[in-house]
Formats: structure tokens, sequence, C-alpha cells
């Protein structure tokens, strides 16, 4: 344990503390985003801005987990890769499972301050009220919404070159917010592209956020098709680990 | 003498590429491998091998288990070509996290003052020079307090200064009875520590032996005199294989450079200034290679 909590130290220093940038998009971005569209987006009046306020929050919440993991997870894992530190981490007798740990960890830590940041502005800005069993079912749904993600981060990063990495991490963040209705409502878009929008694991999260600030019964279609996404992402993810293994780590790792 | 490494046929491809040629290999304990070859030869896939990142089969042992294991990841150092340059990281920092990934990590003091780096602890490792990152790589690599040390190219970028360090270091813990493989491509510093010469040529290896041995098979010597007698026929001496003459300077490569000189010095009394020079492992090597290419 001792050994995590140096590494996670480690890594905070580094990635979050001395790296303003990656703090600028995990944190400030959607904070920037709850704002510009709660106070400049024309959505009605009494109940249903209220309502709007609330569910926006859940949405930048969910975007803010999908920046980190996506953008974060896969250009932090990838730039460690190619300087070597997991190809080192691998040839000590503690292994680099603490590293990836520590990893995700930040991830997760990252979007729970997104979390009370957005809940801040939530609160004071906009006047939404919340129980503290809402910010606990919300902690809960971003750590297990979060899991398809960060494996699709860990998945990005074997991209051969940091330009590859950065179109693709463009290319699937920002439809994949849109798509699932994280910026927008899913309604305003064309049939067959919320039929896409639907079946992604940011749409399913959003919806259980949302049920949650709204006091409404939680669908099980949505726990389903994360748990769905989650097992298709580990499956992924062990077949493209046991064939780097099998190639060699040091061919996959240079 | 305890056995830290054994190779029996080991065979490496990439595809179709054959990297490595039924190579046999046994390294003892406090033995200093200087491993040498062209770029390409083989060497780092060598090293990927024995450190574990390559697969192998049961023909590779190192320190009586499979490359790789737990017991070797414990008693093994190493200094790649590549230096871990972290954004956003000092140097004491960098150390620290390597210490925490070993139960046997030494204290990091007296290897920063070791290294010369107590000055520049705090500096980050993206605005180090070459040579001074790759110091720090060195104290990485001895961090573990490790019982095999893989060297490859350790010296590239530093500065004359910094490579007496590392040398004296080298010194140092062959004294302590560690043992190292070394790779470079500063053969004349190679031939100062090693116990024993390898020649990795296209996978195979060519030559296996100490200095002296592969000096007697490429026994080449250069005998350099000023000579009054620079009209004598010095092509005539035993052994003599070239002469090179500029005014009473002159210089004759023999394979047999006792019987050249002894014969030298009844023929031709009056030379002064003599030296007597075998061949470097740099000639060696320049000379093994194109044998090989024009072969």
């Amino acid at each position: 344990m001792t050994k995590f909590i140096r590494q996670l130290k480690f890594d905070i220093l580094r990635i979050v503390i001395r790296n303003k940038s990656f703090l600028f998009f995990t944190l400030l971005m959607p904070a920037g985003f709850y704002l510009l569209f709660t106070k400049v987006m024309d959505v009605g009046n009494g109940p249903e801005l209220r309502q709007f306020y609330m569910t926006y929050m859940g949405s930048m919440i969910i975007y803010s987990g999908v920046i980190g993991a996506v953008m974060g997870v896969a250009t932090i894992l990838k730039s460690d890769r190619d300087k070597g530190l997991t190809l080192f981490l691998q040839m000590t007798p503690t292994g680099s499972k603490n590293y990836y740990i520590s990893i995700y960890a930040i991830t997760v830590l990252l979007n729970l301050c997104a979390l009370v940041i957005l809940g801040i502005l939530a609160r004071f800005v906009n006047n939404v009220e919340f129980s503290l069993k809402q910010v606990a079912m919300i902690l809960l749904i971003i750590l297990i919404g979060q899991i398809p993600m960060i494996l699709l981060g860990t998945l990005m990063s074997n991209f051969k070159t940091q330009e590859t990495l950065s179109v693709a991490s463009n290319l699937i963040t920002f439809p994949l917010a849109i798509i699932s209705g994280l910026w927008w409502p899913i309604s305003t878009m064309p049939s067959w592209l919320q039929a896409i929008g639907k079946v992604l694991p940011t749409y399913f999260a959003n919806n259980l956020v949302e049920k949650t600030m709204l006091h409404s019964e939680l669908d099980l279609r949505d726990i389903y098709g994360i748990i769905a996404w989650i097992v298709i992402m580990i499956s992924i993810t062990v077949i493209v680990v046991k064939a780097q293994q099998k190639k060699g780590l040091s061919i996959s790792e240079a | 003498m305890e056995q830290i490494i054994s190779i029996k046929n080991l065979n490496f491809s990439y595809g179709r590429n054959e990297i490595i040629k039924g190579l046999n290999l046994s390294i003892s304990k406090g033995e200093i491998i200087g491993l040498i070859g062209e770029n390409g030869a083989g060497k780092t896939t060598l090293l990927n091998i024995l450190l574990g990142l390559l697969p192998s089969k049961q023909n590779v042992k190192v320190f009586g288990g499979r490359p790789g294991s737990l017991l070797a990841k414990q008693k093994i150092g190493s200094m790649l070509q590549g230096d871990l340059v972290l954004s956003n990281v000092r140097i004491e920092e960098f150390l620290e996290e390597v210490a925490t990934q070993y139960n046997n990590s030494i204290p990091l003091e007296p290897i920063l003052i070791k290294l010369d780096l107590v000055q520049h602890r705090h500096k980050f490792l993206k605005e180090l020079s070459g040579g001074l990152m790759r110091r720090v790589t060195f104290a990485q690599a001895l961090l573990s307090n490790p019982e095999l040390l893989f060297l490859d190219e350790p010296t590239v970028g530093m500065d004359a200064q910094a490579r007496h360090i590392f040398w004296e270091l080298i010194e140092e813990l062959r004294e302590q009875g560690k043992t190292m493989i070394i790779t470079s491509h500063y053969l004349e510093e190679i031939q100062q520590v090693a116990s024993r010469i390898i020649f990795l040529q296209k996978g195979n290896f060519t030559f296996q032996g100490t200095l002296n041995e592969l000096q007697a098979l490429h026994k080449q010597t250069t005998i350099s005199i000023t000579a009054e007698c620079e009209q004598y026929n010095f092509a005539k001496l035993v052994g003599v294989v070239k002469v090179e003459k500029s005014g009473s300077q002159v210089a004759i490569k023999s394979i047999d450079g006792d019987k050249t000189l002894k014969e030298l010095l009844l023929e031709c009394p009056e030379v002064s200034n003599i030296t007597v020079e075998h061949e470097t492992l740099e000639k060696i090597f320049l000379q093994m290679t194109t044998d090989k290419e024009q072969r």
C-alpha cells in the first residue's frame, strides 16, 4: 500500500499539479461550458429552467469524465510508454500494476473534483439544490460509468504516434459527447443519430445521473448498458494485451 | 564459480527476420563482459531477452530461473539506451520513485555524491543535457544495489569528466564482485575493464574470450622506430606484412612482433625511439567487421 501511495503522489505531482493544461481541459472547460450554456441558452423559465440547470450539471460531469479518460488517460499512458516509463516499471519487482491503478485513480479523482466544482457552480450560481444521497449516487455512477471510458483511453494509448492519438482523441471525444446528448438534448438530433447515441456508454451514464438529479426511478436498461460496455471493453483490452505479450513487451513498448 | 547467465542454442526472430542464431553463452559471477557488435548485430535484442522483455524458451536462465522472474528483477540493474526523460519531474523525485520500486534499494545520497549529481538534484529531467541525463540513468540502475548490471551504450553523450567518473565507478563495482554486460562504441574503454570480450555479428558470436586471446588471434603488432639505416629493406624481416616510411620514421607491421623486433635489432642496431603497439580492440573490431563483409 505504501508503494501505491508513493506512486500516486509521484503521478499527481507530475500529471496534475505541474500540468496546468491538463487541469484546464478536465476541470475548467466543463465548468466553463456549464456556465456558458446555462447562462446563454434559452431553455424556458421556471421549472423547465431549474430542471435544465440540474441535468446539465450531470452532463458536464460525465463530459469531464470523458475528457479525463479518453484524452487524459490515453495521452498520459502513450507519453509514458514512449518515454520508457512503463517498460522500466515492468523490469522492476513491483511491476507496472501500481502505476496503472494510480493513473486510473487520478482520472477518477479529477472527475470527482469536477463534480465538486460543478456542484458549487450549480448551487451558488444557478441555485440548484441537491441532497447528500444524490451526490453519493452520482459518485457511484461516475465510478462505474467511467470504467469503459478509461479502458477506451487505455486502448487508444496503443496508437503508434502522438499525432494519430491526438486526432483520434478529438474524433472520439467530441462526437461522443454530442451524439450521446451531453452538450444539448439528444432529442434535437436526427433519428438515425439518436439511434447511435442511445447505445453509447456516455448516454447510459448521463441518463443515470439525470434521473438521480430529478429524483426519478433509475432505468435498468441504462445499468445493463454500462455493464455491457464494461464487458466489451475488458474483453478487447485483454485481447490486445495478450497479443502484445505474444509479440514481446519491448517491441510494443519501444 | 556461481553461474549467473546460461544460454543454450538461443534463436530469436522478428517475423522472418532472424536476429539471434543459435547462441550459447555462460556468464559467471564477477565477470565483466564487453559485448561488441555493429548496429543491428543483435546486442539490444539479446539484452532484452535476458531482461525478460522478449519471449524466450527454457534455454535461457538468469540467476537459475527464467528471464524476467521476480528474483531476476530484484538482482538486475539496467541502463538501457533510452533515458527516462519524464516531464515535470526533478532528478531527486525521479530517483526516489525508482527506489520505491525495489525492496532492497540503497540510500540515494551516496549515489548522488558518487555521480556528482548533488548540485543538480533539484533540476527537472527535461532541462538536463544528454550526458547529465545518462548519469541519472546510471544512478537509476545502481539504486537497486544490483548483482548483475546491463549497461547498453552507457557513456553516450557524456563528457570526458563524466566518462572518467563512470569508469571509476565501474572499477569500484568490479571490486565489489558485480557482474556486468557492457555494450559500447567506445571500444578503448571496454578493453580497459572487460574480463571477457564477445563479438556478436549478425546474430552469431564470432569470438568469445579475453582481450589477450583476441589479440593473439589478430596478432598484428606495429613497431615504430626512428632509423638511421632507413635504406634497409625492413620488409625482409621475419613476420613483416607492411612497412610505412616517412623520412627516418618507420612503422613496421608484423604478425610476429617479438621475432621481428629481435631480428631488427640485430640487422639495424642504430634504431631509436622504439615503440611496440599491439592491435587495439577497435582495430580488431574494424578488421573483423570488414572481413565479414568481404566474405
